[in-house]
């Protein structure tokens, strides 16, 4: 997963950090501990990331953590082997929809009792962060990210196409794509796109489960039941295959890296995606703006991207009270604050003020937005054949298959990796 | 033939160069042999036999990476003959196979025959060009094919455009996908099987196309009964090669396609990537790596036999 950052005072913050971390929570260490902390934050975000490690490291005397900064994927390449081998981190961040498939298989240490207790600094965590990292009513991880998917937008576009407020609903959504979609040689393919909407591996995977609950449909329900098969659902792909195709508002066969470049070329007035998108605008020089996912005939929602971190098996008991200790900082007043300035997502804590993110418009923007994420798959093990087979389906779908057959198919397909 | 010695004295061979040998016994020359062989077995045996080795203790279990895993018989097994997503890939395997061997073992014969004709100019030059995507990295090779056939910054798609052919998304059509990845493994490694007939050719004595020559042979009977004959053994070396490496195919896909559209380029090393290292269900993934090595070595050894009794047939 790609994250680029708007750092606007994040260092000043993390500064702060290390005046008001005088709490600690979590278990008690018993000695000197060293920890190993692998984690994908490559840009700006991984230096407030180190900020606030230093910070902590440099507050006490018995706990020093050492970060490995790696992409997303070489982590979740190289994990398995160097946990069974023993090599393996202490702790470990990677995109929330892997946790599942690693707890399951006992590579996490449970965090219950370190969210019990009241000094961890838990309480306040948006409840869809916290449900991304349980499974089976268990928590195993402590979140670093939790944002909706969003729609960004090049105001440039909308401007010379006349188009003076952002539409409120699917039906608004398709009209103002129409009027933003241009095919000036009329050969029936656009050379400018109303929306880019991928229609397989999508940015967190995360665009179609969107457009499902805002028609009221969903992909699994208690985790257990494929959902998938229904008639909302049904109802959502017809709606949105006519938009791309006979509307021709997007192209199709796009993937979310090929979408993200289509906007980034400005040919795609609008896409949508995650905060790293506002910095890719502005390496563009593209003017945008961010709203969210307009509402569906039944709901305003948006899959939420999200990122934690866990306590692996390869740190003993001292090792995990230490990194308790650490995740209870991460989390303290200021660092909440610090760390969503700096990694450019919203707060994790619904109790920071919205006046500690003002000074970042990105951050602010997506604040006001975050109440609408769900969580991708919660809880769920096999979700890697759950969304190759939303992949085939969505993807099946706009390519003009019969949407009943496939439905059919991914209903089948989703309730035998849950089973 | 040597003569006795006139002094009488018994004949002592001279001390071979690097001065004198020791008398060994067959256990002496067992111990040196043991020595000389001890490095390569001791990585053979811990980078190959031991992990071979592991993964068939693993296949038999619900081993997943961590804890001890749990002994559950035949089930890894007999998951992989019942799952619809294993029947699957073994399709797409062998429709990989059966599009790659044939083509790259053509076009490396049929570039051999051409460039092995002292009369063609630049013939080094080609030769060498020939081979160089095979020092590729595959990986390397398969981003550089993404870019060129990407439909919207694609070379060739640009080119193509101007002919007034549209290639659209062949990464993303199900049709078209495998055709490409498989276009991809023929340009990286028909260089090498290219040089090996190129060897195999060269191996083959003038006098026997001079004779088939003054017999009125033209080209074509040249080739049909003198060259493919006497290149048989090389031909069975390069097929076995090429369906190895088609069995294996995995790179360019994983690069390209990651198996996809909707699993139209799903092969079984991708699957036995995605169990193992995605789903972390490393006891079926050893399971269907089982499956697939008795599957390569049946078809290995049918291709041996097949090959051992023509060059019988022409003894």
């Amino acid at each position: 997963m790609k994250r680029k950052t708007v750092l606007i005072g994040g260092a000043g913050s993390a500064a702060l950090a290390l005046l008001g971390s005088g709490c600690s929570g979590g278990g008690e260490t018993g000695g000197p501990a060293t920890l190993t902390f692998w984690h994908g934050y490559t840009e700006a975000d991984g230096d407030v990331l180190q900020g606030i490690v230093d910070d902590f490291n440099a507050s006490q005397s018995d706990i020093t953590i050492n970060t490995e900064v790696k992409t997303w994927a070489s982590i979740d390449d190289t994990l398995l082997t160097a946990l069974s081998a023993g090599e393996g981190p202490d702790i470990v961040a990677m995109p929330a929809e892997r946790l599942p498939v690693y707890a399951d298989k006992g590579a996490f240490a449970e965090l219950d009792d370190f969210y019990n207790d009241e000094s961890s600094n838990t309480a306040n965590l948006l409840p869809g962060a916290v449900a991304m990292v349980e499974i089976e009513s268990r928590k195993y991880a402590v979140p670093t990210g939790f944002v909706p998917l969003a729609v960004y937008y090049n105001t440039a576009l909308f401007e010379a196409a006349g188009v003076t407020a952002f539409p409120a609903t699917w039906d608004e959504w398709v009209a103002t794509a129409k009027q933003l979609t241009v095919d000036e040689d009329g050969d029936g393919t656009p050379e400018q796109y109303g929306v880019v909407l991928p229609d397989h591996a999508t940015v967190a995977n995360g665009l179609w489960p969107s457009l499902f609950y805002g028609n009221g449909g969903d992909i699994v329900s208690e985790v257990v039941d494929a959902v998938i098969d229904s008639p909302e659902n049904a109802a959502t792909l017809e709606f949105w295959r006519s938009a791309i195709v006979d509307d021709k508002i997007s192209p199709t066969g796009v993937d979310g890296v090929g979408a993200d470049e289509l906007f980034s070329a400005g040919k795609a007035a609008m896409t949508i995606g995650g905060p790293w998108m506002a910095s890719i605008a502005t390496e563009n020089n593209i003017e945008y703006a961010i709203a969210p996912i307009p509402a569906g005939p039944v709901a305003q929602a948006a899959s939420a991207i999200g990122v934690a971190m866990a306590v692996t098996v390869d740190a003993d008991d001292n090792a995990r009270a230490a990194a308790e200790k650490f995740f209870a900082f991460f989390l303290n007043d200021d660092n909440a604050a610090a760390w969503s300035l700096g990694s450019g997502w919203p707060p994790l804590r619904s109790d920071v003020p919205a006046e500690a993110v003002n000074s970042n418009p990105v951050v602010a923007s997506l604040t006001e937005i975050a109440d609408l994420g769900r969580p991708l798959l919660p809880g769920v093990v096999n979700s890697v054949d759950v969304l190759a087979a939303i992949d085939e389906l969505t993807q099946r779908a706009v390519a003009g298959e019969d949407i009943a057959g496939l439905l059919a198919e991914a209903q089948e397909t989703v309730q035998g990796a849950l089973d | 033939m040597t003569t006795a010695p006139p002094t009488g004295r018994r004949y002592r061979p001279p001390a071979p160069l690097g001065g004198r040998r020791r008398a060994d016994g067959p256990a002496g020359r067992g111990l040196k042999a043991a020595a000389f062989l001890a490095p390569a077995l001791l990585i053979l045996g811990a980078f190959t036999i031991w992990p071979m080795l592991s993964a068939l203790r693993l296949s038999f279990t619900d081993a997943s990476g961590f804890g001890e895993p749990e002994f559950i018989g035949l089930e890894n097994y007999v998951q992989v003959f019942t799952d619809p997503d294993i029947l699957n890939a073994v399709t797409n395997t062998a429709l990989y196979t059966v599009l790659f061997t044939p083509i790259a073992v053509a076009a490396a014969l049929a570039l051999a025959l051409l460039l092995n004709n002292p009369r063609l100019p630049f013939r080094g030059f080609f030769r060498t060009a020939l081979f160089v995507p095979f020092v590729v990295s595959f990986s390397v090779a398969a981003f550089a094919w993404s870019y060129l056939v990407d439909p919207q910054v694609g070379l060739l798609n640009y080119w193509l455009r101007g002919l007034g052919i549209q290639l659209g998304n062949v990464l993303e059509d199900p049709h078209l996908a495998m055709p490409m990845v498989v276009l991809v493994a023929v340009w990286k490694l028909f260089g090498f099987y290219f040089v090996i007939f190129l060897a195999g050719l060269q191996d083959i004595p003038t006098s026997i196309y001079e004779a088939a020559r003054m017999d009125g042979a033209g080209a074509w009977s040249r080739l049909r009964n003198v060259t493919l004959p006497l290149l048989s053994n090389t031909m069975a070396f390069v097929l076995i090669f090429a369906m190895i490496a088609a069995l294996q195919a995995f790179d360019q896909i994983y690069v390209m396609t990651g198996g996809g559209p909707y699993g139209s380029t799903q092969t079984l090393v991708m699957e036995i990537y995605e169990s193992g290292f995605r789903k972390l269900d490393i006891g079926f993934a050893s399971a269907l790596s089982y499956v697939l090595l008795a599957a390569t070595l049946l078809l290995s050894l049918v291709q041996f036999v097949f090959f051992g009794r023509k060059e019988k047939d022409l003894a």
